[in-house]
């Protein structure tokens, strides 16, 4: 107690500077999460929902009957929202940064106007992620969407016009808009990045021998590991919480995203407000928030090193 | 080839590379913009005129919808929003930035935590404790811009903090030992030698918060029914859901939602882009 006090001396600036910040989130995140872990364990569904809290407690049920319950009416969509989810978030991650990571190489040269053409191309992260969805759910339209008019008929990359927003091709119409809104975004910080990399080592490394790619793999990847690491950690998390733009997508807004564009989210949210689940949502939430921690935690011992702040 | 020849061929290529990236980029906004001038009729049929404009889908828009109303509400949620989450991000931030204080570290990890937690998870409590603070208080909370506000300031504040943090360990530490040396409190080494070279990490992180505000729809669906605090995103999903198959209009309303944060980025662009990298870029 007596070095709380002392502690609580030498640092009362500090504390006084995060006190306002630690209390909304105690009332507008430890509380409610607290509360909606709790929820995961109470039968919480639309003849329950006036207790709240108060619902009966059914211990582990809620996660055993999503898990393995073959007639739970979660369990089934919860499969293809697991698979989609990860193929939406890997591939989202990976195409975001690379695209990312080439253009702002593209963009790291002289050449008139380029940072015009840099503000160009950070255009379509200002779009909000709604209007994304209502976007690109008219661009992917089968007869008078302009993306079938563009591929189908000008370039004639089809024989016949795809169904984009139905079957398999869901998932690639929801990644497609999901990439052209992010990348932009992350192609800034890679080029704020580059531009700090003095050139004297790359010209150090031509002298040596090196051809590009080697330039490249030894000298500007382990320099930009720091955003790399940040980046990545941001785009998979938006990707496994990814809900506005398939939202919007399908249905104006009220659609069901289909059995290869249904996300966790979309799905939470359906079973939770639609269908009144609470409990079968919470358990899942709860296990997708577990799933997600493992992640962050593989992810921090893999870039400790760049994490450190000097 | 001679290898100048070489270079200068080199170039052309990857300059024509960058033109088709930036027009492939560009595209799906244009389009937006042509699509909303245009008759919906004739924008099914596929064609399309850039001489015969249908302002009147604006002025559709403008009528039919309360659109003004929700316009107000997200300019009134959201830059509230803006301005509190960036003052407690810049306090947090210089906080976490500059001293070693017991829970930092916890704090730390805390910020990033709170990104993990799907938020469909908290929002039925969060409606709850917001009809129990009526019930106890007697103060409204669902339907409030204030309730808005808080939740959305609790949800932007960990990022703003991750931002501003960056911003200020990139700021050299000499700047203050001077301010001290010359007999400045703490506090007052922070508000006046600090903050003023901390402009541009402020604008980005305002920018920041204003524009993940401004695309917020899930919280606002669920703790706003009525139209006179009800948001953009909200007001446009309730649009939409009335309107099937009038592209014309459904892509007014696009355009309409993104031009104000169209703006505030141009207007702020050169301070933005400055301010979000200078801490990814040195932390």
């Amino acid at each position: 107690l007596k070095n709380l006090a002392t502690e609580w001396r030498r640092h009362r600036l500090a504390y006084l500077l995060v006190a306002p910040t630690i209390i909304f989130m105690v009332l507008v995140h430890l509380v409610p999460m607290t509360q909606g872990i709790y929820m995961s364990f109470l039968k919480l569904n639309q003849f329950t929902l006036s207790l709240f809290l108060k619902a009966p407690f059914v211990g582990l049920d809620n996660f055993t009957g999503v898990l393995f319950d073959v007639d739970n009416p979660v369990r089934a969509g919860l499969k293809l929202a697991i698979r989609n989810t990860a193929i939406y978030s890997v591939v989202v991650s990976v195409v975001v940064l690379s695209t990312g990571m080439g253009v702002a190489l593209l963009l790291n040269r002289e050449f008139r106007g380029r940072s015009f053409v840099r503000t160009i191309m950070l255009l379509p992260w200002v779009v909000p992620t709604y209007v994304v969805g209502i976007l690109w759910g008219f661009m992917w339209q089968h007869d008078n969407g302009i993306m079938n008019r563009i591929l189908v008929d000008w370039l004639g990359l089809f024989a016949d016009r795809p169904f984009w927003l139905s079957g398999r091709n869901v998932i690639w119409a929801i990644i497609i808009p999901t990439v052209w809104r992010f990348w932009p975004f992350v192609m800034v910080m890679f080029l704020a990045g580059l531009q700090t990399i003095p050139g004297e080592l790359y010209e150090a490394a031509e002298i040596d021998g090196a051809n590009p790619w080697l330039r490249f793999r030894h000298i500007t990847i382990p320099l930009l590991r720091p955003i790399i690491a940040i980046q990545l950690l941001f785009q998979i998390i938006n990707g496994v919480y990814a809900y506005n733009i398939v939202q919007m997508m399908f249905g104006n807004g009220a659609g069901y995203p289909g059995e290869w564009g249904d996300l966790m989210m979309t799905l939470l949210t359906r079973q939770s407000f639609g269908s009144w689940l609470f409990g079968y949502g919470a358990a899942v939430s709860v296990m997708l928030m577990i799933v997600m921690l493992g992640f962050v935690w593989v992810w921090y011992r893999v870039f400790r090193q760049e994490l450190v702040i000097k | 080839m001679t290898p100048r020849r070489w270079k200068r061929v080199h170039n052309a290529v990857l300059n024509v590379l960058t033109a088709v990236v930036g027009l492939v980029t560009v595209f799906p906004i244009l389009w937006m913009v042509i699509a909303s001038l245009q008759n919906n009729r004739s924008l099914l049929a596929g064609q399309v005129s850039l001489t015969n404009l249908y302002w009147s889908n604006f002025v559709q828009l403008w009528t039919h919808v309360k659109f003004f109303v929700y316009f107000k509400n997200s300019l009134i949620i959201c830059g509230t929003t803006m301005v509190i989450s960036t003052s407690f991000a810049c306090l947090a931030g210089y906080a976490l930035a500059r001293f070693r204080f017991k829970g930092a570290e916890t704090f730390n990890y805390a910020i990033i935590g709170t990104q993990m937690i799907p938020g469909i998870m908290f929002l039925l409590p969060l409606y709850m404790m917001f009809l129990w603070i009526k019930q106890t208080f007697g103060l409204p909370m669902v339907n409030t811009y204030w309730g808005m506000i808080g939740v959305y300031t609790a949800f932007f504040t960990p990022m703003s903090i991750f931002i501003m943090r960056g911003f200020f360990a990139a700021i050299p530490r000499e700047l203050e030992e001077a301010a001290l040396i010359d007999g400045c409190s703490q506090f007052q080494a922070f508000w006046r030698v600090i903050l003023p070279v901390s402009i541009p990490g402020l604008i980005a992180t305002a920018v920041y918060v204003f524009l993940t505000a401004w695309d917020e729809l899930l919280f606002a669906w669920v703790l706003t029914t009525s139209s006179s605090v009800q948001t953009i995103p909200v007001g446009i999903r309730l649009y939409v859901g009335q309107y099937n198959n009038r592209y014309d209009l459904l892509m007014a309303a696009a355009v309409v939602t993104t031009i104000p944060v169209l703006v505030t980025f141009f207007a702020t662009q050169k301070w933005f882009v400055s301010g979000m990298t200078a801490g990814s870029v040195k932390g």
